[in-house]
C-alpha cells in the first residue's frame, strides 16, 4: 500500500475516534439492541407462562415413557417413522415422541412440515399443556420431570418431502452477515459521504492535492472508513455474542444455537459478498460526495442509493422461492440491489453455489468501478465550491 | 538559468467562454514571478492548469518540463490557493503534523512547532482551527505552503486581509524562502509587494498577456509609471 494512503488512512481514523458523535454512534447502538432484547426476553417469558393451542392443530402423540394417562385424546400407538409419514401427508400437524428412556435422555422428539424461520416457536410449551391438561392422574417423578420442562425437544422440521430440513440453522450466518451490513450502512453512510464532501466545504481540496493525488486521498478515505466501520461494528456484535454466550442455557437461543449449521463455503461466499457490498457502498457514497459540493446536496443525491439497497426487502416473500422470477433474477444481479438479495436468497437457500458466485462477481466487479469513479469524479470536481455540476477539465 | 516553469501557446476555455487565449511565459528557478491581473483576468485558471486541475484546451504548461501530478513529481510544489481552508473540526498541530507527513517531512511536529512559534501561535497548538481568528488560520495554510521546502511555491494573494504588521512577517517568510532557492509565483494585487518583491511579472487581462518581463522592463513599456499606475492604466476601463 502506498505510504500517502497509509498516511491519509491513519490521519482519517485518528479523527474519527476522537469525535464523540463516533463513540456516541457505537455505543448508542449496543444500548438500543440490548433493551430490545430485554423487552423481548420479558415477553417471551410472559408468553411461556401462558401457553396457547390453537383448536385446529393437529397432534398426536406417541407415549412409549408411560407419562400421559391412557385415556389421553391425542396418544396413538405408532413408529417415529410413522409419525413422520402422517406429518408429511398432512393428517398431522404436529407429532411428538416420547421415547422409553425419556427419564435419562430428557429428550423428547417433535416433527413438523417447516413453515419459515419460526425462531420462537413454542413446540416445547405446547407439549408442556398437554402434560399440564392430563396432570390429573399423574404425580410420579416422571411427570414432574417432564412438567417442569426441564427437557429437550428435538425439533424436526420437515420440508415437504418429508425429510428433515434445518431452514433456521442454514439460514443464520447468512442472515448475520446480512444484519452487520445492514448496521455498517446504518453507521457509516452518512460518513462516507460527508467524508468527501468536507474537503470541498471546508476548502481543502484544492490545497492537499498539490501534495497527494486524488486516487491516494479517496483510496485512502475509503480504507480508513471501513476500518472505522468494522470497529463500531465489533463494539456491537461483541456485546451481543457475549449475551448468547451468557444465555446458551436458555431455550430459544440454545434451540438457535444448536442448529446453526456451519457450511465453510457459505460462510467464506457471505464474507466476500459483504466485503464487495460494504465497498460497493462505500464507493457509491464518496461517488455522491465526490459529485456534489454541500453535505445538503449530498444527502438528497444518496436516497435513491439507499432505497434500491433495501428494495429486496419489500419483496422478501418473492426471496423464499426455490423457482425465482424475474423480478427476483433482476434484483439478484442488479449492482444496487444485488447484496440484499443475495443475502436474502443465500439465507433462504433459493440460489446455487454458481448463481451466488456469479452475484459476489457482479457486486465485486461493481464496486470496482465504483470506487474508479468516485477517485475520477473527485479528480474532476475537487475545485467546484459553488454548485454540483461536472467539471470535465482535470487529468492527473 | 533554467525554467522550472514553461508556458507555451497555452489555450483553455469553459463551455463557449475561452478563458485564457495563446498565452507564453515562463518562470525561472529561484525567482519571484508576479502574476498579476484584475478579478476574472484568468490568473487562477492558470494555476489550476499549471497543477494539473484543468487540461489545457491547446499548448502545453509544463513544470519542470512534466505535466504536474503529485503521485510523481520530482519538484515539490506549495499551494496557497485563493480559495482555501482546512478542517475547521481540527486541532493546528494535529492538522500540520498531517500535512506534513503527506509532504515527507522527517519530523512534521517539530517543524510545525518552530514555525508555530516564528508566528506567534505557539499558544494555539492545541486550538481547533476553526477558533482561530481568519489571520490566524492564513498564518497556519502559509505554514503548511512552505513545509518541506518546496521548489515551486504558488501563492495566490498570500497576505490578502492581513495587517501591516503580519504582511511584513509573511513577506520576510517568504523572502527566506526564495533565498534558499524556491522560485515564487505571487498573485497578488498589491503592487508594492511586487516591487518590492519580484524579479519578473506577467499582465494578464481577459487571457491575453498584456505586459510580461523583469519589472524595470514593464515599466520601461509604460514610460517609467509606478506599477500600480500601469495597472491602473491596463485595467482601469473595466469598471467603466
Amino acid at each position: 500500500m502506498s505510504s500517502q494512503i497509509s498516511k491519509v488512512i491513519k490521519f482519517e481514523i485518528a479523527r474519527q475516534l476522537k469525535k464523540p458523535a463516533f463513540w456516541a454512534a457505537t455505543l448508542l447502538l449496543p444500548l438500543l439492541i440490548g433493551g430490545i432484547y430485554l423487552v423481548s426476553f420479558l415477553s417471551s417469558r410472559s408468553v411461556n407462562q401462558t401457553p396457547t393451542l390453537d383448536e385446529n392443530t393437529k397432534i398426536a402423540v406417541t407415549d412409549d415413557a408411560g407419562i400421559f394417562s391412557e385415556n389421553a385424546p391425542f396418544l396413538v400407538k405408532i413408529t417415529p417413522e410413522e409419525g413422520r409419514a402422517l406429518v408429511k401427508s398432512g393428517e398431522l400437524d404436529l407429532y411428538y415422541y416420547l421415547p422409553k428412556d425419556f427419564a435419562e435422555t430428557k429428550k423428547a422428539e417433535v416433527y413438523h412440515i417447516s413453515e419459515g424461520l419460526d425462531v420462537f416457536n413454542n413446540d416445547g410449551n405446547i407439549l408442556k399443556s398437554l402434560l399440564l391438561e392430563d396432570v390429573s392422574a399423574h404425580t410420579s417423578e416422571l411427570d414432574r420431570l417432564a412438567m417442569t420442562g426441564n427437557y429437550e425437544i428435538i425439533d424436526h422440521k420437515l420440508n415437504q418431502n418429508g425429510e428433515d430440513e434445518n431452514a433456521l440453522g442454514k439460514a443464520i450466518i447468512p442472515f448475520a452477515i446480512g444484519i452487520v451490513f445492514f448496521m455498517f450502512v446504518a453507521l457509516c453512510g452518512n460518513r462516507f459521504l460527508l467524508n468527501v464532501v468536507e474537503e470541498k466545504e471546508n476548502r481543502i481540496s484544492e490545497m492537499i492535492l498539490t501534495s497527494i493525488s486524488a486516487k491516494h486521498l479517496i483510496v485512502g478515505k475509503i480504507f480508513a472508513l471501513l476500518v472505522l466501520g468494522i470497529i463500531q461494528i465489533a463494539a456491537l456484535v461483541i456485546p451481543i455474542l457475549i449475551l448468547v454466550y451468557l444465555n446458551r442455557d436458555v431455550g430459544p437461543v440454545n434451540q438457535i444455537l444448536s442448529s446453526v449449521e456451519i457450511d465453510p463455503l457459505s460462510i467464506i461466499l457471505g464474507l466476500v459478498l459483504f466485503a464487495a457490498s460494504a465497498i460497493f457502498y462505500a464507493g457509491t457514497c464518496t461517488f455522491v460526495g465526490s459529485l456534489t459540493s454541500t453535505a445538503k446536496d449530498a444527502s438528497s443525491f444518496i436516497g435513491p442509493a439507499i432505497i434500491l439497497l433495501v428494495f429486496p426487502l419489500y419483496f422478501m416473500q418473492m426471496f423464499m422461492a426455490t423457482d425465482p422470477n424475474l423480478a427476483v433474477q433482476v434484483m439478484t444481479y442488479f449492482p444496487f440491489t444485488a447484496p440484499i438479495a443475495l443475502m436474502l436468497r443465500s439465507g433462504f437457500g433459493t440460489i446455487s453455489t454458481p448463481e451466488y458466485i456469479i452475484g459476489i462477481a457482479v457486486v465485486s466487479i461493481s464496486a470496482a468501478i465504483m470506487v474508479r469513479a468516485a477517485v475520477l469524479t473527485f479528480q474532476k470536481n475537487a475545485i467546484n465550491f459553488g454548485s454540483p455540476k461536472l467539471r470535465l477539465k482535470r487529468k492527473h | 538559468m533554467e525554467n522550472i516553469v514553461e508556458v507555451k501557446h497555452f489555450k483553455i476555455g469553459f463551455g463557449d467562454k475561452t478563458v485564457i487565449k495563446d498565452l507564453s511565459f515562463n518562470i525561472k528557478k529561484g525567482e519571484i514571478f508576479g502574476l498579476l491581473g484584475s478579478n476574472g483576468s484568468g490568473k487562477t485558471t492558470t494555476i489550476r492548469a499549471l497543477l494539473g486541475f484543468y487540461e489545457p484546451s491547446s499548448g502545453e504548461i509544463l513544470v519542470d518540463g512534466k505535466r504536474y501530478n503529485p503521485e510523481n513529481a520530482e519538484v515539490a510544489v506549495g499551494y496557497l490557493p485563493e480559495e482555501r481552508g482546512l478542517y475547521r473540526k481540527e486541532k493546528v498541530l494535529d492538522t500540520m503534523r498531517y500535512f506534513g507527513e503527506l509532504k515527507g517531512l522527517k519530523d512534521p511536529l517539530a517543524w510545525s512547532r518552530k514555525y508555530l512559534k516564528r508566528v506567534g501561535l505557539s499558544d494555539k497548538e492545541n486550538e481547533k482551527l476553526e477558533k482561530l481568528s481568519g489571520g490566524q488560520q492564513q498564518k497556519i495554510q502559509l505554514g503548511i505552503t512552505i513545509m518541506g521546502d518546496p521548489k515551486l511555491l504558488i501563492l495566490d494573494e498570500p497576505t490578502k486581509g492581513f495587517d501591516p504588521m503580519n504582511r511584513r512577517l509573511l513577506m520576510d517568510i517568504i523572502e527566506e524562502h526564495h533565498q534558499k532557492g524556491a522560485a515564487i509565483i505571487m498573485i497578488t494585487h498589491y503592487m508594492d509587494e511586487v516591487e518590492r518583491l519580484c524579479d519578473r511579472a506577467l499582465l494578464l487581462k481577459n487571457g491575453v498577456a498584456k505586459a510580461y518581463g523583469t519589472i524595470a522592463e514593464i515599466k520601461k513599456a509604460y514610460n517609467n509609471k509606478s506599477l500600480e499606475d500601469i495597472f491602473v492604466e491596463v485595467y482601469g476601463g473595466e469598471n467603466e
